[in-house]
């Protein structure tokens, strides 16, 4: 039992850092019908930026560990953010009327750009957090010590989630997108500037992506300038497991997703874990070809 | 393909020709030694402290004298860390009419030259060629200083059992490398007395290795074998460090790198073994000091790896071979499988067995101290 409960937890942290950067799939999806293939390329520039603010400056060291921390969390995400924004406009935007798969190349070659240029600004060699940026303590849950860090990505993971599910669906901004999402031409009819809308996906996704890969950074430790190309793979599958262009589905294919791997790991063999979770996303998109929360024409998203 | 074939007549013609003189000749002829290595390509820098290692030795050799008073001749080629570039470099070390070539560095970029100089009747001895197959072909001819990809595994298994750990978790990471040497130790076991508690393998790029952490720690092994690279290497110590579980790690010469503390943070990294060839730095004994002191005298650097020093060992047991017996190659292969007995080498006692292969351990255990630093056992 202590064995399951451990291997459950590691799972939810995972799980938590999938869903955060599926989450920028599926919005963009949702109002766009674009895979964004340069979101684990932001997802890395998060956690470069998060080890420059943190290491090279020192953050938590200048002001201390809350403040420092909460410092960084937010100037990553609104660097993320613009770089998203960026992103949009320069990649995507003037490819919006044209052919789909376009902006598909397009939104490739953004990846393989953003992969290099971190490199180049940054360095080939790998890069780590210093493992003392947050104090190393553990909490007990059902008796088992838990790393504090572990409990804190997996709070802020379903913080950030439900707070943007609260956004979405109970504020006038979040109607906006819903509405574009669902039909962008009556969207435009009804007064909404979808211009705006997208743009907006374009920063709360990021965003999203760039916090996941901080929180990846203060978890793990050591970064390196192509570990979004894996995460990318596993978030898109996150999203896609729980019905890409929905919300709640990104959070759930997400956490699914880390637990698959942590029970796989943890019951049959951990050779096999990447083996046996995508077997079970076969499996799952055998059944429900749309995923398992998938989008509903009356609200997208 | 005619023009290539004229080349290799006219080689083997100019080849054999230069053969002859230095039969006729022999007394007043200075000895061709030949250095094949890379000293251009991805390899560069080991192939060119590989010849300046020989280059030294030699002249050392040469101001007292030289061999039974024949002056030793280095003749260098360049096989580009590349095996076709290696068939020319071995076709231009046998027009030049050596008797014996030290090199090279790349297991298959040697491969690629066994034949040749097997057949041109020229002694070879390797010196960072550690595939095993190299010395399984039944060559005569061909030596090589440095160990055997399982010398690692028996070296790694032996020092388990000193270290007195009886329950074992071995991880390796699939790739050849990593899978070979997990496969190598653990067939050890049963002759050391260890039991292993858990074999599986972890997938290298991966991030989180808390569920297999968590998966090992309930087998309650006294000690992890990983046999991977050190980025898995340093997230599996920081994680371990994190969920407060002491347990020592000892690893392969794959994580024989300082990125693994930087990776893993010194606190995480301390106290963690992997067993690796020694560093120049590390190399004990007189011979070694004084090479490296001329080493850094003239080219103010050390040699970046143990390599090089290899490199020296090769030319040290061919001139001690050529001393004995003279500079037949049949005779010098001769000597060195049979009567070359604890020749005092730069890296230590070097004997041959039947097949060529060095006799005796490189292998050295290393420990990561609390400062980040790795020390020699």
């Amino acid at each position: 039992m202590d064995f399951f409960i451990q291997q459950l937890t590691n799972g939810l942290t995972v799980g938590g850092i999938y869903a955060l950067i599926a989450l920028g799939y599926t919005m963009v999806y949702g109002v766009m019908k674009l895979i964004n293939f340069a979101h684990g390329e932001l997802f890395t520039l998060g956690a470069y930026i998060g080890f420059t603010l943190l290491v090279t400056f020192n953050f938590t060291g200048l002001f201390g560990t809350v403040i420092g921390l909460g410092f960084s969390v937010i100037l990553v995400s609104c660097l993320v953010a613009v770089a998203g924004h960026l992103l949009e406009r320069v990649a995507y935007r003037p490819l919006r009327h044209s052919d789909r798969l376009a902006a598909v190349v397009s939104a490739l070659g953004a990846s393989i750009f953003l992969q290099n240029a971190i490199m180049l600004k940054w360095g080939a060699q790998r890069l780590a957090y210093k493992p003392n940026i947050l104090p190393n303590v553990s909490v007990n849950i059902f008796g088992q010590p838990m790393p504090f860090i572990r409990i804190l990505v997996f709070l802020v993971a379903v913080f950030v989630m439900f707070g943007l599910y609260i956004f979405i669906n109970r504020t006038r901004t979040g109607m906006a997108i819903r509405a574009a999402a669902i039909d962008q031409g009556a969207a435009k009819l009804m007064g909404i500037d979808v211009s705006r809308v997208i743009a907006l996906v374009f920063i709360i996704g990021p965003a999203l992506g760039g916090l996941a890969g901080l929180m990846a950074g203060l978890l793990y430790g050591p970064i390196n300038f192509n570990m979004g190309q894996i995460y990318g793979l596993k978030a898109f599958t996150a999203a896609i497991i729980g019905g890409i262009g929905n919300i709640q589905g990104a959070m759930v294919g997400g956490l699914l997703l880390g637990l698959l791997e942590s029970m796989g790991a943890a019951y049959i063999s951990v050779a096999w874990k990447d083996g046996i979770t995508f077997m079970v996303l076969i499996v799952i998109l055998v059944f429900r070809p749309t995923g398992l929360l998938p989008e509903r024409v009356a609200e997208k998203l | 393909m005619r023009f290539t074939l004229f080349l290799a007549f006219t080689l083997a013609l100019v080849g054999s020709i230069t053969f002859f003189c230095t039969g006729a000749e022999a007394q007043d002829n200075p000895i061709k030694i030949g250095v094949m290595g890379p000293n251009t390509g991805s390899w560069a820098s080991e192939g060119q402290d590989m010849l300046n290692v020989v280059v030294i030795l030699a002249d050392e050799i040469n101001s007292a004298g030289g061999i039974n008073g024949r002056k030793v001749e280095i003749v260098s080629a360049d096989d580009g860390g590349d095996p076709k570039t290696a068939v020319l470099a071995a076709q231009q070390l046998y027009a030049e009419g050596v008797v014996a070539v030290v090199g090279t560095y790349g297991s298959n970029v040697t491969e690629a030259t066994q034949d040749i100089y097997d057949e041109a009747g020229i002694v070879q001895v390797a010196t960072g060629s550690t595939a095993i197959r190299l010395t399984e072909k039944g060559l005569t001819l061909f030596f090589r200083t440095c160990p055997r990809d399982d010398e690692q595994g028996r070296v790694l298994a032996r020092y388990v059992k000193e270290l007195g750990f009886k329950k074992v978790a071995v991880v390796h990471d699939n790739t050849s490398y990593s899978k070979g040497l997990a496969d190598e130790t653990r067939q050890l076991f049963a002759d050391i007395g260890v039991t292993e508690v858990f074999y599986d393998a972890i997938i290298p790029g991966d991030r989180d290795f808390t569920a297999t952490l968590t998966k090992i720690k309930a087998a309650e092994p006294d000690v992890i074998i990983f046999t991977g690279y050190y980025p898995e290497a340093a997230l599996l110590l920081r994680q371990k460090k994190d969920m407060n579980w002491d347990v020592p790690m000892i690893g392969g010469d794959a994580t024989n790198n300082l990125t693994l503390v930087q990776n893993a943070g010194e606190e995480a990294a301390a106290g963690y073994y992997f067993v690796s060839p020694p560093g120049p730095g590390d190399i004990k004994g007189e011979a070694a000091a004084k090479l490296l002191a001329t080493y850094q005298q003239k080219h103010e650097v050390y040699p970046t790896s143990v390599w090089a020093i290899l490199a020296g060992d090769a030319f040290g047991v061919i001139a001690e071979a050529i001393k004995n017996v003279g500079d037949n190659p049949e005779a010098i292969a001769q000597y060195l499988h049979n009567d070359l007995k604890d020749y005092n080498g730069l890296t230590g006692p070097i004997s041959f067995n039947e097949k060529g292969d060095r006799i005796g351990e490189v292998y050295r255990l290393y420990q990561v101290d609390p400062t980040g630093a790795f020390v020699l056992k």
